[in-house]
């Protein structure tokens, strides 16, 4: 019996060693990631440092497959040609099979298309949104190297047809921003009020930058809906929501998540938002989305509120998981596959921080799956790459938002599946 | 190293593209003094028309011919020289600054409707899906870069022999003339405005190559890769490497390219750490110095343009 446990502790203890080994040989080599982010604009920095801060972390923990990690960043200028060539140059000359963006769809998708996929390096993106990637996977061309962390737009606009069905609204008009985001949304939240029985009265593309929307909102007045959908950002949503209610517009509104913000709550005035209800895809009720918010607040200062920032550090994260499970010397494609080991529900839960990190590297290198619960949620790629994600209705207050309600992640699902 | 030559093959391609783009616009402002100020609009014809013409199935937009490539990439420099020659027809008798801010106009007004006419062109989202010529014979790697580098270096050579004889030419001459003085020619007989619909046309067309050629490339094309950033590059380039010389065109599109990649590349590699996030900002301030800085000290160009005799007297006799 003595004998036993004197063995066993023995074996704990040279163990023990083995893995100080590790951690400290861990420290002579570095792995490289790829980030191609737009820094040189002012929402995109943000969105890299909150990648950097998951790199951080997990080098932290001991860094990944053996390795710390060094994300090496470039910036796209939000120009297709300069990102593709940034990555290329990741790919060619700094030898990374990880790589973190882009952000635009329009330049994350030549990355994928002519650098990524080609050179079998995985790829992503915390932000990209066109439902274009969907049907490139559908196709195959993305051969599974290809993921975002930016819940598709299917989850929003099911959830703001589920708000106009609880409102009881029988016709909304819908006010969408004309790029790649706006038109997706715009159709898919069309085709989701014909599902719930909510007749669409029109459905108006906002451009940038005009001067006035007086034109596109009488359009939309005329058609004297019950209330208006926007999917717009803050500044020509502001314009148009202004013209709209000075017309003597209904003030029922539904929003879509990038209107949650003060510019837009300031501007308009509360006196008109009473009834706007907000939508948006949440962080979901558990301790490591509360442990990535403390830990974002510690460093930076400040709530994680920006656009992307939970989904930017999630699929950092992800990515270096995968890394981790895949082992050293992986490719391209082995950590495309391992990420499958890393979100995997039936799992070990493991937190969105570097202890999480650690408990992950034990989980997996005993041959397990791990969980990763992120600072977006519980987050589980399809086989297209995408990403569900639990959801909640909000509204405007004097000071900021609340929450009016929420919707775990198979609410949505199943909500979703109603409604296809 | 094979990382290295991979992308250096990668960064040609795209350089020799945007040169071919150079060179258009080479003839239109270098030789002819036409202000194309819509460079895009013409690259975006061609580089949405191969794409359409040659692409696969596309739910929702226009698409699915499966041209050949060499026939698809033809109908987008068709495309592109059609789009020029009504566009000419409007607009050439405006001059100058004139003709820059209505060709500007016709540029916004493209990329405003391929964003906006999604059953024409997919829209915000582009075109996608496209299978590179080849593809399915000489896989992904790099050997199909290489490979795609040459044609696109062969293409760039058969571009720049065409414009040198081209402007070596009468033609040429008569070009040159409208340029300096379309009074003094119209009053030997020439007619000015068809000479600038040719020259604009045939600028457009090799605009279009070019535009075909990135399509190609990117197998991707969306309203992102047609906004007027890219009008600007490429005038940048002109202007740099020497407007009215081929040569110089070229070397613009090289040095210019070269100089905005080779920045990001140099700031991400030996910038601190902490100032990694501000790169890209400076990344923009250090281009503009070098515009700047070109504009003020060498204004003409790094190869300025040659001024010839066409056709020579004969040699002042000896006594």
């Amino acid at each position: 019996m003595f004998n036993h446990t004197h063995r066993a502790a023995s074996a704990g203890l040279a163990f023990g060693l083995a893995v100080l080994g590790t951690t400290a040989s861990a420290q002579e080599c570095t792995t490289k990631i790829g980030a191609v982010l737009p820094t040189s604009v002012d929402w995109g920095r943000p969105i890299a440092e909150t990648a950097q801060f998951a790199v951080d972390q997990v080098n932290e923990a001991g860094g990944a497959a053996g390795c710390q990690i060094e994300m090496v960043l470039r910036d796209t200028q939000v120009d297709p040609k300069v990102g593709v060539d940034a990555a290329k140059a990741l790919v060619d000359l700094e030898g990374v099979k990880v790589m973190l963006g882009a952000v635009s769809s329009g330049v994350s998708m030549p990355i994928l298309t002519s650098v990524t996929v080609p050179g079998g390096v995985m790829q992503m993106s915390c932000c990209s949104s066109s439902t274009a990637f969907t049907g490139l996977a559908e196709e195959g061309k993305t051969e599974g190297l290809w993921f975002r962390t930016f819940a598709t737009t299917a989850v929003q606009s099911a959830i703001g047809a589920k708000v106009a069905q609880d409102q009881g609204y029988g016709s909304v008009a819908i006010l969408y921003k004309n790029d790649d985001w706006g038109q997706d949304m715009g159709r898919m939240i069309a085709a989701d009020f014909e599902a719930v029985g909510v007749a669409v009265t029109t459905s108006i593309a906002i451009n940038d930058a005009q001067p006035s929307y007086r034109a596109e909102v009488t359009e939309a007045l005329r058609t004297q809906p019950d209330a208006i959908y926007l999917a717009l950002y803050p500044a020509e949503g502001t314009a148009a929501v202004r013209e709209w209610i000075s017309l003597g517009g209904t003030q029922n509104m539904i929003l879509a998540n990038s209107l949650k913000s003060d510019e837009f709550r300031e501007n308009v005035g509360m006196q008109y938002l009473g009834s706007a209800l907000g939508t948006d895809t949440s962080s979901p009720r558990s301790d490591s989305a509360d442990a990535f918010r403390a830990a974002y607040m510690a460093r930076f200062d400040s709530e994680p509120n920006g656009p992307g920032l939970a989904n930017s550090y999630d699929a950092t994260m992800i990515a270096l998981l995968a890394m981790e499970a895949a082992g050293p010397d992986a490719t391209g494609a082995q950590i495309a596959e391992a990420v499958a080991r890393v979100t995997d529900p039936a799992g070990t839960p493991v937190t969105a921080d570097a202890a999480g990190f650690a408990q992950a590297r034990d989980v997996l290198g005993g041959g397990g799956t791990v969980a990763y619960q992120g600072a977006t949620g519980n987050v589980q790629f399809d086989v297209n790459g995408d990403v569900s994600a639990p959801a909640v209705v909000w509204s405007f207050t004097e000071t900021g938002t609340q929450e009016v309600s929420y919707l775990p992640l198979d609410e949505v699902d199943a909500f979703i599946g109603s409604l296809r | 190293m094979i990382g290295v030559i991979s992308y250096l093959v990668f960064f040609a391609t795209t350089a020799s593209i945007l040169a071919i783009a150079v060179l258009g616009l080479n003839l239109q402002w270098g030789n002819t003094g036409l202000f194309n100020g819509g460079v895009v609009a013409f690259f975006g014809a061609g580089a949405y028309g191969t794409l359409i013409l040659g692409g696969a199935a596309q739910a929702g937009h226009l698409g699915g011919y499966g041209l050949a490539y060499p026939l698809a990439l033809l109908g987008g420099m068709i495309a592109a020289g059609l789009m020029a020659w009504i566009v000419g027809l409007l607009t050439l008798r405006l001059r100058h600054d004139y003709l820059a801010i209505a060709t500007f106009g016709v540029a916004v007004a493209f990329e405003n409707l391929m964003r906006n006419a999604e059953w024409l062109a997919g829209g915000a989202k582009g075109v996608r899906g496209f299978e590179r010529p080849l593809r399915s014979a000489l896989g992904d790697g790099f050997i199909y870069n290489l490979l795609f580098f040459l044609a696109v270096l062969l293409i760039l050579i058969a571009v720049y022999l065409f414009l040198e004889r081209l402007v070596a030419s009468p033609f040429g001459r008569l070009l040159r003339a409208v340029r300096e003085d379309e009074e003094a020619a119209a009053s030997l007989g020439k007619s000015p405005a068809r000479l600038r619909l040719t020259a604009f046309v045939t600028g457009s067309v090799i605009l279009g190559l070019a535009g075909g050629l990135y399509g190609t490339f990117y197998a991707f094309v969306s309203p992102q890769d047609i906004l007027p950033t890219l009008t600007f590059q490429i005038w940048a380039m002109l202007i740099v490497g020497g407007a009215g010389n081929n040569r110089g065109a070229i070397f613009g599109a090289f040095l210019i390219w070269g100089a905005w990649t080779a920045s990001g590349w140099a700031l991400s590699r030996f910038a601190p750490v902490e100032a990694q996030l501000y790169t890209g900002s400076l990344q923009f301030v250090l281009i503009g110095c070098v515009i700047v800085g070109m504009l003020m000290w060498r204004p003409q160009g790094l190869l300025p343009e040659r001024l010839v005799v066409s056709q020579r007297g004969k040699p002042p006799s000896v006594q």
